[in-house]
């Protein structure tokens, strides 16, 4: 009886899936409006997209740009936020920028950073970096100025020097935060990924899908909603895998990414 | 000996703002970078004061709160009931939370097309994707904030005589309103990250529009000013939140 209770819950996420295209299907069958194509038609029109090899090159650079600057972004971060919750002063001098350059857009530096650097891959790895940064940092901060003092202290007894205490009891102990942080940030990535595309219309997946909607092929403009769609869905299931082995012995406070955009 | 150690925090915080402008104004005084790409700070800010002043400029800030406050108003009504009602019964709970499973990491800005399409290129359009993007986090948070709710105080009130229904606003809404606020604050911060894209996309007003116009144009300068001016909309928002929170939280410890 458990089993099949747990079939269920297992299959919940993809019974949703088909309950929102069939939502589709009906809104588009009864709306019979030229621009909004059934789900039906827009799923037969990804495997052309998939097919074409200069559609798929774009895609696959599209990625190579949001893992370079996820993993430099996560590499700087980490360090960053956790030295910002451990001490006061690295806090204190940190924080205000922090809060002055959160509501800014990250996609809209592009304008300007292109003005720089030009259209090419490092302005958009740039700003998909910056983009990361923010919630990865924020998380990791949190995470450290949570840590027990006692730990701490018991540390400092055993003779751990104030670098070995971060590394070995605080980066731990804040590791759920830390993930929770970077699977925000993951959903941030693609986000900025295409944004930064549609901005800079060169190469990649938002470009394909803004040129498709200024050229009126609305079924290509679905599908590649679809097939965005499906990476971030696909991203953060891979994510929320390596999550649950790295700290199996937390339970996540959400079980869900909390912060993006 | 606190207040001093507040504004010695205070000036720590203000030394990298300072140092960065420093390094602005150093990096055109120097001539590493032209004036043209890189115009110096004080210009900057000088010709965002100028603007702020002019009634076009007014009308592109107006133009980008109304999309803002429309749509985050929807996410915070959709978020906060949809939320308590998870909470409340498992029946809703079992729809909605595979639903907000496939739709929370989706990357809301790839619906806009599918928006534009449907909705048309004005208002509609971006109130829509803004209510999108912001409903999760406030959806999100509520939901694990009433989740949470003791239920001693539940068992209390109703031996209290509060009627079943009265118990909704008397108890789980305030005793979730922590957790509410901290959705609705990651919430703002999107609406105005959010509003700013998708008028740079696609618009013929507001803060974003202006961007764009000044890209196209090569005026460094302007496309400064609208950066700055959507990072202090967000400060001032961020604050009045901040108060708002401060006072309805009066009665919490550590609010």
């Amino acid at each position: 009886m458990t089993s099949l209770a747990a079939l269920i819950r297992r299959a919940a996420p993809v019974l949703a899936c088909i309950g929102l295209l069939v939502v589709w299907q009906v809104a588009s069958l009864v709306l019979k409006n030229d621009s909004f194509p059934t789900a039906v038609e827009a799923i037969w029109a990804i495997p052309d997209i998939l097919g074409d090899k200069e559609a798929l090159l774009n895609i696959l650079a599209s990625l190579r740009r949001m893992a370079l600057g996820f993993c430099v972004a996560v590499l700087i971060s980490i360090p960053l936020g956790l030295l910002m919750g451990r001490s006061r002063s690295v806090a204190a001098f940190f924080n205000p920028l922090l809060m002055v350059i959160y509501p800014v857009p990250k996609a809209a530096l592009m304008p300007i950073i292109m003005l720089w650097l030009g259209v090419g891959d490092i302005t958009k790895t740039l700003v998909i970096f910056l983009g990361v940064s923010l919630p990865v940092i924020y998380h990791s901060f949190e995470g450290a100025k949570a840590v027990e003092e006692k730990m701490l202290w018991s540390g400092a007894a055993m003779g751990l020097s104030p670098s070995q205490r971060l590394v070995r009891i605080v980066l731990p102990a804040a590791l759920p935060e830390i993930l929770t942080g970077c699977r925000t940030g993951l959903v941030l990535a693609l986000i900025t990924m295409i944004t930064s595309e549609m901005i800079a219309r060169q190469s990649g997946a938002g470009n394909i899908l803004f040129n498709a909607l200024d050229m009126g092929q609305y079924d290509t403009v679905f599908a590649m909603i679809i097939i965005v769609g499906a990476m971030g869905i696909f991203f953060d299931a891979m994510f929320e895998r390596v999550r649950a082995r790295l700290v199996r012995w937390s339970e996540p406070q959400f079980d869900l990414p909390l912060s993006f955009s | 000996m606190m207040s001093r150690l507040l504004s010695a925090n205070v000036l720590l915080g203000i030394a990298p703002i300072a140092l960065i402008i420093a390094l602005w104004q150093g990096l055109v005084s120097f001539g590493f970078a032209p004036a043209v790409l890189l115009p110096p700070p004080g210009f900057v800010f000088g010709r965002l004061l100028q603007q702020l002043a002019t009634w076009t400029f007014q009308q592109e800030i107006a133009a980008t709160l109304i999309r803002l406050f429309a749509g985050f108003a929807i996410a915070v009504v959709l978020g906060v009931s949809i939320g308590i009602a998870a909470a409340a019964s498992p029946a809703i709970n079992a729809v909605v939370r595979p639903i907000v499973r496939v739709l929370a990491p989706l990357p809301k800005v790839a619906l806009y097309p599918a928006l534009l399409l449907l909705l048309g290129f004005g208002h509609g359009s971006k109130v829509t994707l803004v209510a999108a993007d912001a409903l999760f986090p406030i959806l999100l948070s509520t939901y694990y904030g009433a989740s949470t709710v003791e239920q001693k105080l539940i068992w209390s009130a109703m031996a209290a005589g509060t009627p079943r229904t009265q118990i909704l606003f008397r108890v789980v809404l305030p005793a979730a309103m922590p957790s509410i606020l901290t959705g609705c604050r990651i919430g703002l911060v999107i609406s105005c990250i959010v509003v700013f894209l998708a008028e740079m996309i696609t618009s013929t007003d507001g803060l974003g529009h202006a961007l764009v116009t000044a890209a196209r144009t090569f005026q460094a300068v302007d496309m400064f000013v609208p950066l700055i001016t959507i990072s202090l909309l967000g400060l001032i928002l961020n604050a009045l939140l901040g108060a708002l929170r401060s006072y309805l939280l009066r009665g919490f410890p550590e609010a």
